[in-house]
């Protein structure tokens, strides 16, 4: 799903690389945690996949479709194959629950009766059945977290980014996003999650890619937060 | 992108940004108003050209003894003269208007005055009226003919006195185009400002449209088409400005002189055209700008 060969990302303000020769391999339907202390490269290597930004050296491909060459009219295609979910959820204040994920679906010129079939179902995903009519802060973090995973799945993506998901959330509500994302993972999706918390890598067990200074501090299947813990 | 949501996004960006938006406009008004002003200017000057070049005369004004002695130019010093000029090459007819002629023409030209009434004939001199048939060598060759002859007092180019109107004229012009400039560039500013506003206070629907990737042109549209349409909506405001303008200003301040033909009237047809054309320009203009600014300043 996603291969990283020799990335390197280097900021013109900023003498060390963000991101130093990483290379990885994260194969279709796996779930990977992205770990490391601020600045080791978390969030330029998921800004580096999404395209927002393009890496100084190295090759990227995601979902077969090799970044460097990618031309700017094919960026929107790289990014319906790829959901996005953030800490701060970004859901849109003034429309509904509904209305956030029709929001998703109508701005990619999807047909009303789409979305009226597709919002419901959606919303079903996540467990917000009952909740569609409500405002974005009439909701728990969690609740909104949801939205936020709802509305990232409108194109039924392959991959799905989260960045640091729960960082905002109780850890009670952080186990409830992650058995979500765990679902959606069975489900086929590749995830991949940028995060700080350990109770939840040690949890759950899964790959492990560390960085640290812009470089793989470890890369380890079914591994924990700190090697020390 | 959906008819609906484009309306539902464009209408509430103007809304969120009313103030801006009203900056918008008016500025945008302004400046094709001037523009449009300008190009209306230029219109009558035109006008008055076509109006005059035909009509135009030299005048030989006959010195007061002349003048007093010789009512029909029949006298030597007249008829002389008159002979010099129907054979100056450039000249087509030449007439002779008596000081008679000329106290009843100026009664006319001044009724209702004081000046009417304390004019008498013998104050008036007689003229010999000379229609040129070459209108750029003509008024040289009547020079040399008869000036400093005797008889003469004064040879009136009348082209001078309309060169006068058309220096006024064009400068008014050109101070309607240098304003129209200068509020075109605080317009471009201002739209561009606006846009940026605009694209910075709904960066979270920005920001969601990028990430389930939607194409540039959907990010795009609502921002141009607001501009656009405000764009319009200054154009439009131009051309109720130019018309309220002709029927409020110039037909009031101009109407009297338009009659009598001195100057051309102000065509409404004219107006109407150029209010027409300033719609298009305002929208053009202002989705161009948009458009730079989105380039340039504003990732979407």
């Amino acid at each position: 799903m996603i291969e990283l060969r020799d990335v390197t990302k280097l900021y013109p303000a900023s003498s060390r690389p963000a991101l130093d020769k990483v290379t990885a391999t994260v194969d279709d339907g796996e779930f990977v945690f992205l770990i490391g202390p601020s600045g080791s490269g978390k969030s330029t290597l998921l800004r580096l996949l999404l395209r927002e930004d393009r890496p100084t050296g190295g090759t990227i491909s995601v979902g077969g479709m090799a970044l460097a060459g990618l031309p700017r009219r094919k960026v929107p295609k790289l990014r319906q194959r790829i959901g996005c979910v953030f800490q701060d959820f970004r859901l849109l204040a003034n429309r509904s629950v509904a209305g956030n994920v029709a929001f998703a679906l109508e701005v990619l010129g999807k047909r009303p009766a789409e979305i009226r079939r597709d919002v419901p179902e959606l919303l079903a995903l996540v467990g917000l059945e009952g909740k569609a009519e409500r405002m974005p802060h009439e909701l728990s973090g969690g609740e909104q977290q949801r939205v936020a995973i709802a509305r990232a799945s409108v194109n039924r993506p392959p991959l799905l980014l989260a960045d640091e998901p729960t960082g905002n959330l109780d850890p009670e509500t952080s186990r409830g996003i992650m058995a979500l994302l765990e679902r959606i993972n069975r489900g086929g999706t590749t995830v991949v999650m940028a995060t700080h918390d350990d109770t939840i890598v040690d949890a759950m067990r899964r790959r492990v890619i560390e960085l640290h200074d812009g470089t793989v501090a470890r890369d380890e299947a079914r591994a924990v937060y700190g090697a020390g813990r | 992108m959906r008819a609906a949501l484009l309306s539902r996004e464009v209408s509430s960006g103007l809304r969120r940004n009313i103030t801006m938006t009203v900056a918008m406009v008016l500025t945008t008004a302004v400046s094709l108003l001037s523009v449009g002003a300008g190009l209306l200017i230029v219109r009558t000057i035109d006008d008055i050209g076509a109006l005059y070049t035909d009509r135009l005369e030299i005048q030989v004004a006959l010195t007061q003894d002349t003048s007093s002695n010789d009512p029909d130019c029949t006298g030597p010093i007249c008829f002389r003269l008159r002979n010099v000029l129907e054979s100056t090459p450039g000249v087509g007819e030449v007439r002779f208007e008596s000081q008679q002629e000329a106290y009843t023409r100026f009664k006319e030209l001044f009724a209702g005055q004081s000046v009417a009434d304390v004019a008498r004939p013998q104050s008036l001199p007689s003229t010999l009226r000379v229609q040129l048939t070459d209108q750029a060598a003509g008024p040289d060759a009547v020079r040399a003919a008869v000036a400093n002859q005797v008889g003469v007092r004064e040879i009136i180019d009348q082209r001078d006195v309309v060169a006068k109107l058309f220096d006024f004229l064009g400068g008014v012009r050109n101070v309607a185009f240098a304003l129209a400039l200068v509020q075109a560039v605080a317009a471009v500013l201002l739209i561009s400002n606006t846009v940026q506003v605009s694209a910075f206070t709904r960066r979270t629907e920005v920001g969601v449209m990028r990430l389930v990737g939607a194409t540039r042109w959907t990010t795009q549209l609502p921002f141009l088409v607001e501009a656009t349409v405000a764009g319009l909506i200054g154009g439009a405001l131009a051309g109720v400005g130019l018309l309220a303008g002709k029927f409020l200003v110039v037909d009031d301040l101009l109407g009297a002189i338009a009659q009598s033909n001195v100057i051309p009237p102000v065509q409404l047809t004219d107006v109407l055209l150029t209010s027409a054309l300033l719609v298009p320009v305002g929208g053009v203009v202002a989705g161009l700008t948009g458009y730079v600014t989105l380039r340039l300043y504003v990732k979407v």
